[in-house]
């Protein structure tokens, strides 16, 4: 079985990767620590407003945390997993690396992914943990174990978009040798989605809904579980954009991986 | 002749990287701006008033200090690296003070960031954000004065935050914690005006403030004119404060290098 062997090559992967951690103890706290802060400096931001305010746009200070802990979790698995995405220009093309991936009996997307696991995410998920739990034990919605798998399964589709975007637009350096700016600019769109869509303008609102659907890796999810009346079928639409972001961004690294290897020859 | 087009080729793909961050950078600052812009304006649907300060005055503040806040850090980067690829050890064999070098190299790319970055920024605010102008030609002045003075400050600082990296070989983290601690205390984020007071009384004992909030407070007129030469002597303390201290963890940095050389 294929799945089952890469599994336990995954593992593998992991072992390395915690060999590391446990010889850069320090460098380990470090990297928590600053996506602790990070995100702390967030909330404080948030916090602060909601001092002098009692609501923003009509939802209340723990639905905006609820919507910020989607954000946070769903980041931090694809900060924690897919971090290497982020290297494949300036670690892999430039340097000729790749090829060494290439000649490897696995899918070398699988091994750029394995290649790395992100310290600094483990901060992260904590955190975003931290203020999904105080969120949702304070902003009136009834849990119940299907709801609670429901959420679980939306902060993965979370992750997934997150990552499938980044891997997307880390392809083009296949043709760009790093693509590196491009990645950058385009993640910095997911800052918008910290916030309820509907504070922004109609122009924003659609590209993050059909172009780059970071408003599925929080608003969208979060709204589903606290307004459901009015977002409930966001909960099904959700995993479903997360299954055709993967897919596509898997079609179009194929086509730029038979790019690659045709201008190596 | 194929040989002369791969090399033509290798140039363009050279710019484009590096044009390819200066627009990178501009969509990712504009998209910033356009955050604020939303979330303040909805922060204001219900109220006219908070801290004393008005619609246009807080989207005035939070436009400015984000222009500014591009600029406290940077110099530290330049360290690092220099220290992670063990360059330091030339840099520090040539005839001139590397610390100086670094800052004015540093200053250098931030006075033509502000020509290519800030500039058409400081436009699209004034044109669509309805960013207003200073309080008085004179508070003009006074914050080019005291924003230069911030941006001294924050380069002492992260001098401090670059010298590290004799210490710790996750620099990325070091710079991200920084930035954390940066965006709260500067008031970068938002006027420190608007914390509770427990968190007012930690942001007033520390140099982060004099950054950023106490130019930005200037330009809009919340420092009152004649307590401005009471903050520019602060600031100045800060700086004198921050320079001491960089050199002193420097020569103690320093002495662990001689230690590597055997």
């Amino acid at each position: 079985m294929t799945v089952w062997r890469y599994a336990r090559l995954y593992l593998e992967f992991v072992k390395q990767v915690l060999k590391v951690w446990l010889e850069y103890r320090v460098d380990f706290f470090i990297g928590a620590l600053s996506t602790i802060v990070i995100q702390f400096a967030s909330l404080l931001f948030v916090t602060v407003v909601f001092e002098h305010i009692q609501q923003l746009n009509g939802w209340s200070f723990y639905q905006i945390l609820f919507i910020y802990g989607i954000a946070a979790t769903g980041r931090s698995i694809h900060l924690i997993f897919f971090d290497n995405l982020w290297t494949l220009g300036w670690q892999y093309i430039r340097t000729g690396n790749f090829d060494r991936l290439l000649i490897r009996p696995i899918n070398p997307l699988f091994h750029l992914i394995a290649d790395r696991i992100q310290q600094d995410g483990v901060g992260q998920l904590a955190i975003g943990l931290v203020v999904l739990i105080v969120a949702a034990t304070h902003d009136g919605t009834v849990w119940t174990p299907a709801s609670l798998l429901l959420l679980i399964l939306l902060i993965l589709s979370s992750g997934v978009i997150f990552s499938a975007v980044n891997l997307f637009f880390a392809t083009l350096s296949f043709w760009m040798v790093d693509s590196l700016p491009v990645m950058f600019a385009t993640f910095s769109l997911s800052d918008f989605a910290r916030y309820p869509l509907t504070i922004y303008n109609k122009g924003i609102r659609v590209l993050l809904t059909w172009i780059i659907p970071y408003g599925f890796t929080a608003f969208y999810p979060a709204a589903s579980i606290l307004e459901p009346a009015k977002f409930g079928l966001m909960a099904l639409i959700t995993p479903l954009v997360a299954a055709i972001c993967s897919v596509l961004a898997y079609l179009f690294w194929n086509v730029g991986l038979r790019a690659y290897t045709s201008t190596g020859n | 002749m194929r040989k002369y087009i791969e090399i033509f080729k290798s140039q363009l793909q050279l710019d484009a990287a590096y044009n390819g961050w200066f627009w990178a950078n501009a969509v990712a600052s504009v998209i910033g701006l356009l955050i604020a812009f939303s979330f303040w304006h909805a922060v204001y649907r219900h109220t006219t008033q908070i801290a004393n300060m008005n619609l246009p005055k807080m989207i005035s503040y939070v436009v400015i200090a984000m222009i500014l806040g591009n600029y406290v850090s940077g110099v530290g980067n330049r360290l690092s690296e220099s220290i992670r690829s063990g360059e330091v050890a030339i840099e520090l064999m040539k005839p001139y003070d590397l610390l100086l070098k670094l800052i004015w190299l540093d200053l250098g790319s931030k006075v033509s960031a502000s020509v290519r970055n800030s500039l058409p920024l400081l436009v699209i605010g004034y044109a669509f954000l309805g960013v207003q102008a200073p309080v008085s030609l004179a508070g003009g002045a006074l914050f080019a004065v005291s924003a230069i003075l911030g941006v001294l400050i924050g380069t002492q600082f992260d001098l401090i935050i670059g010298v590290l990296a004799f210490w710790t070989v996750n620099v990325w983290g070091l710079r991200v914690l920084r930035t954390g601690i940066l965006s709260i205390f500067t008031g970068a984020l938002i006027p420190v005006t608007l914390f509770p007071a427990w968190l007012l009384r930690i942001s007033e004992v520390l140099p982060f403030q004099s950054m950023v909030y106490t130019p930005v407070a200037i330009y809009t007129g919340a420092i009152p004119f004649q307590a401005v030469g009471m903050t520019l002597l602060i600031q100045t303390i800060w700086l004198i404060g921050l320079y001491v201290l960089v050199r002193l963890i420097w020569s103690v940095a320093l002495r662990k290098v001689v230690i590597f050389g055997g």
